[in-house]
């Protein structure tokens, strides 16, 4: 059992190449671990999970985790509660309410893309936020 | 050799464990050192090897060299970092890994194995008596060093 | 016969500048090189249950694209029951171009770009003789 000084939450992304939405869960999870809360967010790399490395594996399953999927197929989530444990919150970028559509691609994601990286990083900053929370009551509240 | 038959310390800092080997001693720079009768093996610790990143390219001394402690004893390049590792002890190089010259990923991927760098000569080396750090007390110096990382 | 694409799938690791090396270029292969003989798999739609994917997976020839040496792409390729042809690394191929040093995970700097090209020049190539060999 490893030693649980700090409590941090860890951020499995899909990174999925199909589509912007998959680039901009990538992109977003990078901004939330290296500006909006360093310190405090592991990235959980996803093809080391599922290849079997037993860092990520253990991680997620004595920290709570963030899945970011780009779409409603929900990689990230599904292999996360299967390789590990349930995520503590499941975001999906092309579920998010309101979200335009018109991203650019994959490969390059136009400005709507890169402003969505902006609004999916908050989201995941403010549910990163609630899961620190001493207050069990934010905790139980998703954002 | 099998130096974590002998049994190892672990230090776990988010997703990374780190282990030490209890059967060697180890530099601050992160240089293991294992005594096989009168040589000594040496290699890049588990913690020196995660921190640095993939190993690229390594330059190793030639058979023969003499070293004094504090000389290069390996130069590796990450994509992160060109370190200059230093020797921790004096000696003179008995072998050097060609193999790991081949495959420098060895040192990440088995840093007590196959991934050692050189053997030494090192007659002035008394073992019990040495500057190097047990696995306990290098274990601690390397988690003062990864919440270092982790807060910069 | 015409051949099914052929299974173009990087690891995309999220952690080093590796990852995005190999990303990038299996976007290169696959919109500027040969898209009309390969497609993008992502790694995740691999997981056991995807049910798009399965019944592809036992007839699909791919080519993983690995970071680094612990190779994650081609040994969840092959537990998948997907065939790897090809499976190579991004360090490798900056062993042999030192100078093509890259950096940043989120955005590749110029040395990972032309990296990233390099690499999926060789990827073509490996395409070609899949081919080549398949119309023989």
């Amino acid at each position: 059992m490893p030693e649980l000084p700090r409590k941090k939450v860890g951020l499995v992304s899909c990174s999925g190449e199909e589509m912007p939405e998959g680039t901009i869960t990538r992109l977003a999870t990078r901004k939330v671990l290296e500006t909006l809360r360093p310190g405090e967010t592991v990235t959980i790399c996803l093809p080391l999970f599922l290849a079997g490395g037993e860092g990520e594996r253990s991680f997620t399953r004595c920290y709570p985790t963030i899945t970011i999927d780009g779409c409603e197929k929900r990689c990230a989530a599904k292999g996360t509660e299967q390789l590990s444990s349930k995520p503590a919150v499941s975001i999906v970028v092309a579920e998010l309410s309101g979200a335009p559509r018109g991203f650019g691609t994959a490969r390059r994601l136009n400005d709507a893309g890169m402003e969505a990286v902006k609004t999916v990083a908050e989201i995941i900053a403010k549910n990163v936020d609630r899961l620190l929370s001493k207050n069990p009551g934010d905790r139980e509240r998703e954002v | 050799m099998a130096y974590e038959a002998g049994g190892q310390f672990e230090l776990t800092i988010d997703k990374f464990t780190f282990r030490f080997p209890n059967d060697l001693k180890y530099s601050e720079a992160g240089i293991w050192i294992g005594r096989e009768g009168s040589r000594f093996r040496l290699g890049l610790s588990d913690f020196a090897q995660q921190r640095n990143g993939d190993v690229a390219f390594i330059n190793l001394p030639l058979p023969g060299a003499e070293l004094k402690a504090g000389d290069e004893l390996a130069s590796i390049e990450t994509v992160k970092v060109n370190l200059s590792l230093p020797s921790p002890v004096m000696g003179k190089i008995l072998e050097v890994n060609a193999i790991v010259q081949e495959a420098p990923e060895l040192i990440n991927l088995e840093p007590y194995n196959r991934g050692w760098m050189v053997i030494m000569q090192a007659e002035d080396l008394e073992w019990e008596n040495s500057k190097l750090f047990n696995a306990e007390t290098y274990a601690a110096l390397a988690k003062e060093q990864a919440e270092t990382d982790l807060k910069s | 016969m015409t051949q099914k694409k052929v299974w173009i799938v990087p690891c995309s690791g999220i952690g080093k500048t590796y990852g995005s090396v190999a990303r990038e270029s299996a976007f290169i292969i696959t919109e500027d090189l040969r898209p009309e003989k390969t497609q993008i798999m992502p790694l995740a739609r691999l997981v056991p249950d995807d049910s798009d994917v399965r019944p592809e997976i036992r007839h699909a020839s791919s080519i993983a694209i690995d970071g680094c040496k612990l190779s994650c792409a081609a040994s969840v390729v092959a537990a998948a029951g997907a065939t790897v042809i090809h499976a190579l690394q991004v360090l490798d191929v900056y062993r042999e171009h030192p100078d093509l040093k890259p950096a940043g995970i989120a955005g590749l700097n110029e040395g990972g770009q032309k990296l990233a090209a390099v690499l999926a020049e060789k990827v073509a190539a490996l395409v070609d003789a899949m081919e080549e060999k398949h119309n023989a």
